[in-house]
Formats: structure tokens, C-alpha cells, sequence
């Protein structure tokens, strides 16, 4: 079929790689990307080499492609997708707007994880998911010499690598919860540290934090179970969560995201699901698996794009190539490019 | 000085706040100290529907024209606000409720339209304001809030301004209203931290002279004071009631009457017999009513009684366009009437000049015994500009009429022949003079005649006066000084403004151009118009009529075809078609 008014949402690689798909294979059709962050198509994995000053702000964006340049996209930026009736086939904006669409791709990606135990402190906490989050951590960098990494992600290493190259003292809490999705096994837990303190961040040995206070606006206080610490910034790196909260009560299938087919298609007709936000069936696992990283995401978005618009085509992973973690498969290409 | 120059509209549906909302911030920067030149467009029915938009073009430095691109909308209404997205400057900011009364559909949202560079500011107007009022009644406010703690303005200030403006409607009025205004502050503070502008937020020194923010049709009005007003007698009409309403809260606290007449014939016959006594009197109207009018025009023009005559254009012809601006009642102004009825009109460019002139409109017509009509128009008439307090010199408000010599009394004639074509006037009940006035041919003495000598006589005379009155009648101003230049612009009224920023920008860009302000639009300067245009390759005239009035007028003293641009858009003349139409000259070459 050929969707009359194609609404995306979202406005990260998998969205923008859908949109480039619906463009060239349905030249007719009217496209919609809606996208909360006010921020143009940006390259998220660049991040911490932009807070080391090794990439500038402008490297850190895709360039618009032709489509959009020439406006045949309406890109709405800074606007929040609160709700969708997928029988109506209708999603509504945080304004009360109601926008109709013929296809929907959601491709909302995903946002900083903060495990339960440290949401308390969330307030305290640096993430890095956007540009805006980057120009933070440069502007507090700028009055502060020491950085408290908690969480194991994969953009932590980086993160540490960009904070050394700053001549930043550097500290890091591993523990049970922080190297998502990646296994956390002993072995890579001695790796890791080891890896770690060879490149001169001291390692802090515990098993949780007990208390974080401001002492002033550029000193936080961290108690561990183990030792207490000032420090300039806390940084939180625990991997993403998908950004999936706006549906819930939808009728979507969602576990950890939205739950689709090996097409990316939901249980509804003509609404797709790609990037970070899906959790997606593997036939020969016969289980679910997430997917991680700028390169799936563009694969994924380009799939349910095709698919939508009449194709069939299967997302084709390799069981082997899919980590194991809690429960959750996971395929990362974000891990395999570090 | 600072670099700013922003424009900032306001938009809603009639009964929204819409227009109060545009004058607080007009208000509040002129007493910032930033250069304000605000303009309202609104619907041409009383109340309750259609859009109301104000612009304000807010500078550090001197400001001539409307903006044309808006840097920052407030949108008291999206279905009405979409129409000015295409407006919209790039990275402009938007302010609009994000919290509607009811769901819209994409196909009428605001939101829908605007660029992905643009800056949104949701707010929930009316919520915000019906927590701290009770009703949504001052959303209005809390946009302004908004605004104002986004483009980083002084809210000491705009509190004061809303002080001002609501201090009369009483205490709980205006704590209503300061109250909605701080919501709207401390949620924009509170929501928009990451997205402030503070545009607003450079010094700014408010010395010099007090200024005052103040309409052309304000001008007129405190000009007519000024001058010594006691009559005033007119029929309302958009867009020059604004003069009447303002006359009538003022006049009569110093003695004066403000009367509304049953239409504009009998506003100009009251005006005329007002004279007659000599009693300064004056109307005010625009095109359908100044066409009813014209007939009484070649009756002053005739008898020589003195009027004063307001006519604040609006698109015509006939009720035509009530609330949009046109230049298109020239040749009413100039030529409207049967006879040889040469009269004086004079065409203010800016709010302080519709002051001066109009000042002055009384003396001219006194002492030259006729009517003279100031024309402006809606842009003009209803656009605000921030201005030292313009007050009139004791010269010119001074009487200018000629009284005949007391020693005459046997031998006055009220008509008599003279070189300037001036004769002495006696009023009615200056003792021992015989009085006449008559809108027939007449002798000397006023008593009729239809003889071709005298005919041929008088009507030299009334015409002879009238050439000697371009001696008192602004002469043209040349910017930015006299030299030979690629291409001439020449400009009357309102659209003088736009044309001196094209102008500005063609010079920035390095053409030879150069500008012409004409304001006494007849009798005109025809020596000093003709000298100018000889040394322009090119003579471009833009108006906002079809015919290009101005050029008819004056277009023969070219040695070659003038250019004209027209434009009936309803709108304000952009400074981008002029500019462009420069370029395209100068192209040619």
C-alpha cells in the first residue's frame, strides 16, 4: 500500500533513515516526523568526543538530507506525542493536537537509565543523551577537576576517555547494575578495571551508594558503602531505556519496548515500531531482542519503512551476534563499533 | 549602542486582549528606552470575531518602518495566528497556549505550521491565569509573562506599565492582572530555562528627552488641543474615530465641545460656520466620508472661510476597506470637488509629524482662507511610535488671520483683489464691517456676479494665494543630502518610512541612491522636485494605490517616464519591494 500521510515518530537514526526510505519509494506521500527534543538529526555516539573538544557542534549533525531540505517533510521539533488511538488512527500532541495519520512509525529511541535505587538522586546526576546534555557537562567541566562515573554503559568508556584527554581526575564505580546490556560477568569486570586503571581512573571497590549531597555548587559529597568522596560531577551512565511511556494504556504490546514482529510491524495495521523503542521477534529464537547503536537503528528504520509501505522484509540478526542480559536479548552494534 | 531590532506581534481573536497585550510591550520598551514603532490591524466589525494582530518593530536605533519578518509571535489564538507563519523570521519564537480549551485538528493548529527552526514556548495561558484570578480572562497577561521573562525585558517595568494602564479600573483590576502577568513570568522562568533569549536584556539608557507612546491619530488630537481646538464636529468613521474619541476626553476639560453631527456634510458645514466666527474648529473622517464632503470643500475654497480637515485614508473605493491602509484618496484630496477648487494638503510621514503639521494646518488655513486637509492614513493614523512629547511653539499656534485695518470699516471689501490674492477677513460682529461670505461668483464686496472678469479675476486670485502659500508649506527633504544619483526614490505619507529603509539598505549595499520626502502634496514644490529628479537617471515612486496619485501629480516634471510601484495589499508598504525594485533599476543601467 501506499500510506497518504506517514507520521514518524521520533527524529534519531531510525526515524530519519524510515523517513529517507518513505521518500524515495512513495515520492506521493506526505510525511510527519515529530520529534520532543527541539534538536535536528544529531549522531548521539559523538558525544563525548564533542565534550573533549575533538568534534564540533556542527560535526555532531547529520546534514539535512536533500527530502528535507526541500521541505518535503514536515519536521516537527520540540513537540511531544502524548497520546495515540490507533483505531482512529490518530496520535495527539502535548498541545492538544490531534494529527491523523494513514502509517505510523515509532522510532522514539531511548532515554538515560537511572536504576531505581538512584532515581532519588537523578537530580545530582549527569546523563548524556543530547547535545544539550554535552554543552552541560562542558560548561560544568569548565569550574571542576573531578568526575565520579557510576554505571558500566558503553558511553562511559568513552566518556572517560574524553574527561582524561581533559586532564580530568577521574573516578569509577563498577557494580552488579551498571554494565548494561553487556554482560557483567567477573571477567569483564577485571578487564574492565583493569583496562581502567592502567589509563589512571581509580576504581572504587563497592557495592552501593549510600548518600550524595551538594556541599556547593561545584562540590558533591558521595558516600559509598565502602569510602566517601567529593567530587565536581557525578556522572550516571546505566544505558537506555526505551522511550516508550507516552503509550502506555495504547493497546501496544510493551515489555522492555514495543513488542514486534520480525517485519517490525505492531499488532496494529500500518503502525510500525523501530530503533531503540522496539523490542523485536527473532523466529528462530522464538524470543524477543532489543536492539542498541546508530547503525541498527538506520537498519531498522529502513526496514519498516519498506514494510509499511507493502514490503515483507525480515529483519535478519543472527542469534549469535545477540547478547543475553537479565533476561533481555540484545544486539548492539554501538558495543561491537567501541 | 546595542544591536537590537526585533519584531514582536501579538495575535488573537477579537475580545482576546489582543491589542491591550501589543500596547503594554509598545509601553513598557519605549520606557525601557528602546525606539517602538507599533502598528494594529484588527477586523473592520465591532467585536466578538476576526483577527487582531499588533506588530511592534522595537529597536535601539531609529526605526522608520514596520518589521517584516516577526521574531517573536504570541499567539493568543492559533487558528488566527497561522496566518502570520509565513511571517515568521528564522529561529523566530513562538508563544502559544498549550493547553487549549478544546482539541484542534492538525489542519488548524499553529504548531502544524511553523519551521523546525522555529522556538516554541507552550504555555498554558489560560490555565496559568485561571489559577491566580479565576478566570482566563488575563491569559493575555501571562503570554505577556511569558514573553517577558524569555526575552530577558525588565518585568519592573512592565509591571509599572500595567500599573498604569489599569489603576483607574481599580485595586482588584489590577492585582488581577499584575498577578496573571507573574504566573505567566515564573512559568516561563521555571519551564524555559534551556531556551531563553534575552534580547531585551542589553542596557539601555532612557536619557534624552521624556518620551511618550502615541498614535498619528493621538498626535492630531493633542495637536488640535495645542492649536487651540474649541470645536470639534464629526461623524464616526474607521479609522479616524480614534481622533474624535480622543478629543472628546480632552477638548472639553479646556473649554472646547466635541459634537457629533448627524453625517460628514453637516461635520464640515459646522467646521466652516465655526471658522466663520472665528472659532478654530476641525473634523476628521476617511474616504466615504471625505466624499461627502466635497462639495462643502469648493464652498470654503469659494468663499473663503478656513476648515481644517482630517481624512485618514482607508482602501477604497466607497466603504471599500475599513480597517486597511491605501494612499488612493490623493486626487480626492487634491482635485475631489466641481471648479477650479485648489485648496492646500499637506501628508504628515511619521506620528510626530502628523503633530507638527496639523498644529500648523490652522494657521494655513486661516491665513489663507481655506480649507486645508491633512491626509493621513490607518498605518499612520493608528500606528505608535515612542517621540519627545511634541509641543507647539507659541508661532505656531499663533492666529493667522489677516483682520482688516480698523480704519477700512467704509471701504472693506471682503474679497478684495490683492497681489498675495490675500484679502483682509472680517469676522461677524467686528463692528462697523459689512460681512459676506458666499459660494457664488462674487464681487469684491461679495456681491454675486457671473461675469467673466470678475469670474476670470477671483479665480485667479483664490489660485494666487494658493501658489503664495508654498512659501509657509514644508519644502521636500532630500536624504541623505542633495547629490546625482543612479536612482531617485520619491515618497509621501506613510510609506515614506518604508521607503528611506530601502533606501538605507541600498546604500549599505553600495548604490547611489538617494531619497525625496515630499509632504506638502499640494500646492507642491515643483522647482525643488523637478531639481531633484534631474539629477536621478531614474525616478521611482511607490504608493500604496493603483494609479500612482503622487506620480500623476508631479510625474511630468521627469524629463523621462517616472517609475512607479503600486501596491493595494492593504498592508504597509515592505521595504523589500522597494529595495528590490531599486536593485532592478539599478540592474538595468
Amino acid at each position: 500500500m501506499t500510506a497518504e500521510h506517514c507520521v514518524i515518530i521520533g527524529n534519531g537514526p531510525a526515524a530519519n533513515s524510515a523517513a529517507s526510505t518513505l521518500r524515495q519509494r512513495a515520492p506521493g506521500t506526505r510525511i510527519t516526523m515529530i520529534g520532543r527534543e527541539r534538536l535536528h538529526y544529531y549522531r548521539p555516539h559523538l558525544l563525548p568526543d564533542f565534550i573533549a573538544g575533538k568534534v564540533s557542534e556542527e560535526e555532531l549533525y547529520v546534514a539535512a538530507p536533500p527530502f528535507q531540505q526541500q521541505c518535503e517533510l514536515k519536521l516537527r521539533l520540540g513537540q511531544s506525542v502524548v497520546a495515540t488511538d490507533f483505531r482512529k488512527r490518530e496520535v495527539v500532541l502535548d498541545h492538544k493536537e490531534i494529527v491523523p495519520f494513514d502509517g505510523l512509525i515509532i522510532a522514539t529511541g531511548g532515554r538515560p537509565r537511572i536504576p531505581e535505587p538512584y532515581q532519588v538522586f537523578e537530580g545530582l546526576m549527569h546523563t548524556l543523551k543530547t547535545p544539550a546534555d554535552a554543552k552541560r557537562w562542558i560548561e560544568k567541566l569548565d569550574s571542576v577537576d573531578s568526575v565520579l562515573i557510576v554505571g558500566g554503559d558503553l558511553t562511559s568508556f568513552r566518556v572517560v576517555n574524553a574527561l582524561l584527554a581533559l586532564e580530568k581526575q577521574v573516578s569509577f564505580i563498577l557494580s552488579e547494575d551498571s554494565f548494561w546490556p553487556v554482560p557483567f560477568g567477573e571477567e569483564v569486570c577485571t578487564q574492565a578495571s583493569a583496562r581502567l586503571k592502567e589509563k589512571g581512573v581509580e576504581v572504587i571497590e563497592c557495592r552501593r551508594i549510600k548518600r550524595i549531597a551538594r556541599i556547593s555548587e561545584d562540590l558533591l559529597e558521595v558516600e559509598t558503602d565502602r569510602k566517601t568522596l567529593n567530587v565536581g560531577i557525578l556522572g550516571a551512565f546505566f544505558g537506555l531505556v526505551p522511550d516508550v511511556k507516552f503509550l502506555a494504556g495504547s493497546g501496544l504490546d510493551i515489555e522492555r519496548g514495543i513488542l514486534v514482529d520480525e517485519h517490525l510491524k505492531t499488532r496494529f495495521d500500518r503502525v510500525y515500531a523501530a530503533g531503540d523503542c522496539a523490542q523485536v521477534f527473532h523466529p528462530g529464537m522464538r524470543d524477543y531482542w532489543v536492539s542498541i547503536g546508530y547503525h541498527n537503528a538506520r537498519t531498522l528504520g529502513r526496514i519498516a519503512a519498506s514494510n509499511l509501505l507493502g514490503g515483507m522484509f525480515a529483519v535478519d540478526v543472527a542469534p549469535e551476534s545477540i547478547f543475553q542480559m537479565d533476561g533481555v536479548a540484545a544486539n548492539t552494534s554501538w558495543w561491537m563499533e567501541f | 549602542m546595542p544591536v537590537v531590532d526585533v519584531t514582536v506581534e501579538v495575535c488573537g481573536m477579537a475580545g482576546d486582549g489582543t491589542i491591550a497585550a501589543g500596547g503594554l510591550i509598545n509601553e513598557a520598551m519605549s520606557q525601557i528606552g528602546f525606539s517602538v514603532l507599533g502598528f494594529d490591524s484588527y477586523p473592520a466589525e465591532i467585536r466578538g470575531f476576526g483577527r487582531c494582530v499588533t506588530h511592534s518593530r522595537i529597536g535601539a536605533g531609529e526605526i522608520h518602518s514596520p518589521g517584516e519578518r516577526t521574531h517573536v509571535l504570541i499567539s493568543l489564538d492559533d487558528e488566527q495566528s497561522k496566518s502570520r507563519v509565513p511571517f515568521l523570521a528564522e529561529n523566530a519564537a513562538v508563544f502559544f497556549d498549550s493547553n487549549p480549551p478544546a482539541y484542534i485538528r492538525e489542519n488548524k493548529s499553529l504548531v502544524a505550521e511553523v519551521e523546525p527552526s522555529v522556538l516554541l514556548y507552550g504555555m498554558p495561558f489560560r490555565d496559568l491565569a485561571t489559577d491566580v484570578s479565576g478566570s482566563a480572562r488575563g491569559r493575555n497577561l501571562t503570554a505577556l509573562g511569558g514573553f517577558c521573562a524569555v526575552c530577558g525585558a525588565a518585568p519592573e517595568v512592565f509591571r509599572r506599565v500595567i500599573a498604569e494602564k489599569f489603576e483607574a479600573k481599580g485595586d482588584k483590576v489590577l492585582k488581577v492582572n499584575l498577578k496573571c502577568f507573574d504566573a505567566g513570568f515564573r512559568y516561563a522562568a521555571k519551564n524555559f530555562s534551556d531556551r531563553m533569549l534575552k534580547t531585551f536584556a542589553v542596557p539601555m539608557k532612557a536619557d534624552g528627552p521624556a518620551k511618550v507612546m502615541m498614535s498619528g491619530n493621538e498626535a492630531i488630537g493633542k495637536a488640535a488641543l495645542d492649536a487651540n481646538l474649541r470645536l470639534y464636529f464629526g461623524y464616526p468613521i474607521t479609522p479616524a474615530t480614534p481622533i474624535m474619541e480622543f478629543l472628546a476626553a480632552h477638548l472639553p476639560l479646556r473649554g472646547g465641545r466635541v459634537v457629533q453631527m448627524e453625517d460628514e456634510i453637516a461635520s464640515l458645514a459646522a467646521v466652516l460656520g465655526s471658522f466663520h466666527v472665528g472659532s478654530r474648529a476641525m473634523t476628521a473622517t476617511s474616504g466615504p466620508g471625505f466624499a461627502l464632503m466635497t462639495e462643502l470643500i469648493t464652498h470654503g475654497v469659494m468663499a473663503e472661510v478656513p476648515a481644517v480637515i482630517l481624512d485618514v485614508q482607508r482602501g477604497g473605493p466607497s466603504t471599500g476597506l475599513p480597517t486597511k491602509t491605501e494612499q488612493s484618496d490623493l486626487h480626492a484630496a487634491v482635485f475631489g470637488g466641481p471648479g477650479d477648487s485648489c485648496r492646500i494638503v499637506i501628508a504628515p510621514t511619521s506620528v510626530a509629524e502628523c503633530f507638527r503639521y496639523t498644529v500648523r494646518s490652522f494657521q494655513l488655513a486661516e491665513k489663507y482662507q481655506i480649507p486645508v486637509i491633512v491626509l493621513t492614513d490607518f498605518y499612520l493614523g493608528n500606528r505608535v511610535e515612542n517621540l519627545p512629547i511634541p509641543e507647539a511653539t507659541e508661532d505656531e499656534k499663533a492666529d493667522g488671520n489677516l483682520y482688516p485695518d480698523a480704519s477700512a470699516k467704509d471701504a472693506y471689501k471682503r474679497y478684495l483683489l490683492t497681489d498675495s490674492g490675500i484679502s483682509p477677513r472680517a469676522l461677524p460682529g467686528m463692528e462697523g464691517f459689512i460681512f459676506a461670505a458666499t459660494g457664488l461668483e462674487h464681487t469684491e464686496s461679495g456681491a454675486p456676479n457671473y461675469g467673466p472678469d470678475i469670474h476670470t479675476a477671483m479665480t485667479e486670485k483664490r489660485h494666487r494665494k494658493i501658489q503664495r502659500a508654498l512659501a509657509d508649506l514644508p519644502a521636500p527633504v532630500e536624504f541623505p543630502g542633495p547629490a546625482g544619483r543612479d536612482v531617485g526614490v520619491i515618497g509621501w505619507g506613510s510609506t515614506f518610512g518604508s521607503i528611506l529603509d530601502a533606501v538605507n539598505q541600498a546604500r549599505a549595499r553600495g548604490r547611489n541612491v538617494g531619497a525625496l520626502k515630499i509632504t506638502s502634496i499640494f500646492p507642491f514644490h515643483a522647482l525643488e522636485i523637478r531639481e531633484f529628479m534631474g539629477r536621478c537617471d531614474e525616478v521611482l515612486i511607490p504608493e500604496l494605490n493603483y494609479e500612482g496619485q503622487l506620480a500623476n501629480l508631479i510625474g511630468h516634471l521627469h524629463r523621462k517616464d517616472v517609475v512607479r510601484l503600486n501596491r493595494v495589499t492593504g498592508i504597509p508598504f515592505p521595504p523589500s519591494a522597494i529595495l528590490s525594485k531599486i536593485e532592478d533599476l539599478v540592474a538595468e543601467r
